[in-house]
């Protein structure tokens, strides 16, 4: 085994060298790892690649850090020059072994920015380094830098950009192209925040970056919403306990309803379906050709406000929520779920009572004791009945409610609404659902929560 | 049906007393070793290190067995033109370690070492059009940069540098429903976010803006059986996420609503006896990290052995009584 200094310098360059030709034979590599390893056996590389799997064996990694860690801060330095190919190697390695390594990725943006490095190639690494280290918070800053340069390159921020928009062909090909190509970044991406969450439960970095990244690029875009709910609901369904994944469904859901309750006159730019026509920073959804495929929102040519799209959009969610926490007693992370969905539901529907001219609160939200914020240990939990609940509306009734304070929407929605839907909730209905939890109860956990959430909906919503 | 609850079990035969002198000599010695492979790997946050190690020996009474002539020269070599303060030498300049090297220069006494001036011209630059404030030049946003931003300027007398009524507004528009706040607009709700955006509050006298019930109530939702706190629903408790949410419930006036009897024996616990040291949970690897943030919280749980910490800057209270700064908090 090496050991002077010349001959730790001779071995790490090989291995370098070692783990960039494994890069250039096979372009596929999509994960690494470390193989446990402490000692060199024969006399063979420690770079092992089997299929699409790159492991470093672990013996050489004690040599490597610090060789590839000191060189690039000795450049840093003006101490010592390296060229570009030699920059791009050294921090693949060093970022590879350790992806927190800030000034690293700052050399790659350097590179980046001078053409030596294409943004495909540094998302790829990143896209690896997270295969191994999933909250690394430098690498997802790292790639947000990244897809601000590519969304910068698809949409120029030139000043008389929108009146070359619609202009010669050219500039509709050219559109075309960039359009595909956005969407392409956008669905890598969430392919990656997929991957992370899946390896780390309520990855906070993963699950924000994949905020960020709807915020960025598809904000107003109903397709990409709708898609993203539509393939949450099964990953959630699957990590009950990741607060996380439910707090990006809780913004998905957000979103949605803001852009189904966009009125037209509100936003001349935008179509009642929450399209974004001005395409800066987003992802035009025209150039697909799927502007009119919002996913399962009825479609209202005439700019009603989509009001049974949202009420389905609650009233889904909340069944969800139900079903899972039946079936997985004892989750806080279901309950956590419950409180912002109802809450959402409770504010928007406050809000639109509110527009349409109806006051702010509808009958049966304000018949609750206006109860006073308290602290959820000093209270005893007893203090709230449980036949209080017992006594309201059923569901039927509710849903009749719902749909008047809701305006006029589109005549075959309310058929199909009041066909298969009872409604989305009200404040006595949740009341029930407690109630029904409790009933027969055997996890004291879900009875924990189950009477927090009670006096969550007294004092936070009842107030 | 049997529900697994995250939590941990604390053994009988877990520490309960305070080793104050064992963690002394684990953080004396733990700059020791600069060859060590670990010590390469976590260069790139080593004046935040340091900022760790100091503080926790301020605490302890035990600043004396640094070195502050070495460690005032490293701070030193580690500003570069424009005024920002790199993790080590040949890194590059960022707000989170500006703030450590501020941070540990009050402890000293001796921030004029540094040219002040500058430090706060590269805070200002920062600021966005929004309020907000990048990490460094490349532009990421996140409310933890807003607090590193006003608690560099406040521990150097210069809150007036920057917009603050922009950067108010930036911080407010992260709050959430449960009255938590995330790392930026519409992201989830995080214990150590939490604190960065409270602090902020506090030092820009903004505290009033903060629903302290609804927010107090969400914080003392991640007591644990065990005593100890997490971050968020559901995750395990940890160390450093217990002075973050304690410091947060103290800053906004409600720490006496969780079990501090509990919370002092989850803290204890997590004491290696043999290294000194704390770490995350019972039975891990110690770190200087979980040692500040272990001895801190007891700190604020009144634990008399230990100097009064500031929630708000995490910084021993008669440092801050001799800079004059002092924090608002709730009552």
């Amino acid at each position: 085994m090496a050991e002077s200094e010349e001959e730790v310098d001779v071995l790490v360059q090989r291995v370098v060298k070692d783990i960039n030709n494994a890069f250039k034979r096979n372009p596929n590599i999509d994960e690494i790892g470390l193989i446990p390893c402490p000692e060199a056996r024969y006399n063979r590389s420690p770079i092992v690649l089997v299929e699409n799997k790159l492991g470093v064996e672990s013996w050489c990694v004690k040599f490597l850090l610090p060789y590839v860690h000191n060189k690039l801060l000795l450049y840093r330095q003006r101490k010592q020059w390296l060229d570009r190919e030699a920059l791009v190697d050294i921090t693949c390695t060093l970022l590879l072994l350790n992806p927190d390594f800030t000034t690293a990725w700052n050399v790659r943006k350097e590179l980046l920015q001078c053409g030596a490095l294409s943004p495909q190639k540094d998302l790829y690494l990143g896209k690896l380094a997270l295969t191994k280290f999933p909250k690394s918070p430098e690498t997802w800053i790292h790639r947000r830098w990244v897809l601000k340069q590519v969304l910068r390159e698809c949409f120029p921020p030139e000043p008389d950009r929108k009146e070359q928009v619609g202009g010669d062909r050219c500039n509709a090909v050219e559109r075309l192209r960039l359009g595909e190509h956005l969407h392409r970044v956008l669905h890598d991406e969430i392919k990656v925040c997929a991957n992370a969450a899946g390896r780390y439960p309520s990855n906070y970095n993963a699950w924000s970056h994949r905020i960020w990244v709807v915020q960025h690029m598809a904000q107003d875009n109903l397709k990409v919403l709708h898609d993203e709910l539509s393939s949450m609901r099964q990953w959630v369904s699957m990590h009950v306990s990741d607060h996380s994944g439910f707090h990006y469904r809780q913004f998905l859901l957000k979103c949605l309803v803001g852009a189904l309750s966009l009125s037209p006159s509100s936003s001349p730019q935008t179509d009642a379906r929450g399209l974004s026509l001005d395409c800066q920073r987003r992802l035009p959804q025209q150039v697909n050709g799927e502007a009119t495929a919002a996913g399962s929102c009825p479609r209202s040519p005439e700019e009603q406000p989509l009001v049974p799209a949202v009420l389905f959009l609650f009233q889904q969610e909340m069944e969800l929520c139900t079903d899972l926490i039946q079936s997985f007693p004892g989750h806080e992370a279901l309950w956590c779920h419950r409180r912002h969905v109802f809450y959402l539901w409770h504010h928007w529907r406050r809000d639109h009572d509110h527009h349409n001219g109806k006051g702010c609160q509808s009958p049966q939200l304000n018949h609750t004791d206006a109860g006073l914020i308290c602290h959820p240990r000093v209270a005893s939990p007893g203090a709230v009945r449980l036949d209080r609940a017992d006594s309201r509306n059923g569901p039927a009734c509710e849903s009749q409610d719902a749909m008047e304070v809701d305006g006029v929407p589109d005549p075959r929605d309310i058929k199909r609404l009041k066909r298969c839907l009872p409604g989305p909730p009200v404040l006595p209905s949740e009341h029930g659902f407690v109630a029904s939890i409790l009933d027969g109860c055997r996890s004291p956990e879900q009875g924990r929560f189950a009477l927090a959430y009670r006096k969550w909906l007294d004092s936070v919503i009842g107030q | 049906m049997g529900t697994q609850v995250k939590d941990v079990v604390i053994k009988p035969d877990a520490p309960s007393d305070l080793l104050l002198d064992k963690h002394a000599d684990y953080i004396a010695a733990y700059g020791s070793k600069k060859d060590d492979y670990e010590y390469t790997l976590s260069e790139y946050l080593r004046v935040s290190g340091i900022y760790w190690g100091l503080t926790v020996m301020d605490l302890m009474g035990q600043l004396t067995r640094m070195n502050q002539q070495e460690i005032s020269d490293f701070i030193k070599s580690c500003q570069h033109d424009c005024g920002g303060i790199s993790a080590s030498i040949g890194h590059d300049p960022h707000l989170l370690y500006t703030l450590s090297a501020i941070q540990i220069l009050c402890l000293y006494d001796n921030v004029h070492i540094l040219d002040v001036d500058k430090v706060v011209e590269y805070v200002k630059g920062l600021q966005q059009e929004d309020g907000s404030f990048a990490g460094d030049k490349w532009g990421e946003i996140d409310t933890r940069f807003s607090f590193c931003a006003v608690a560099t300027l406040a521990l150097l007398g210069k809150l007036d540098a920057i917009n603050m009524n922009k950067a108010v507004e930036f911080v407010l528009s992260c709050m959430n429903f449960d009255g938590g706040f995330g790392c930026r607009p519409g992201s989830e709700s995080h214990a150590g976010q939490i604190y960065c955006c409270t602090g902020f509050l506090s030092l820009t006298g903004q505290l009033h803006q903060i629903n302290a019930d609804l927010l107090g109530w969400w914080l003392c939702e991640r007591q644990l059986p065990s005593g100890g706190l997490n971050g968020r629903p559901e995750k395990l408790p940890d160390v450093c996420y217990s002075w973050w949410v304690l410091a947060s419930l103290k800053i906004i006036g409600r720490i006496h609503w969780i079990d501090k009897a509990k919370l002092r024996s989850f803290i204890l616990a997590c004491q290696d006896e043999e290294t000194g040291g704390f770490a995350d949970r019972p039975g891990d690897m110690v770190d200087p990290f979980h040692t500040l943030f272990g001895v801190a919280g007891l700190s604020l749980l009144g634990d008399e052995q230990i100097k009064d910490v500031n929630p708000v800057l995490c910084m021993p209270e008669d440092v801050l009584d001799r800079i004059g700064l002092h924090p608002d908090l709730l009552s």
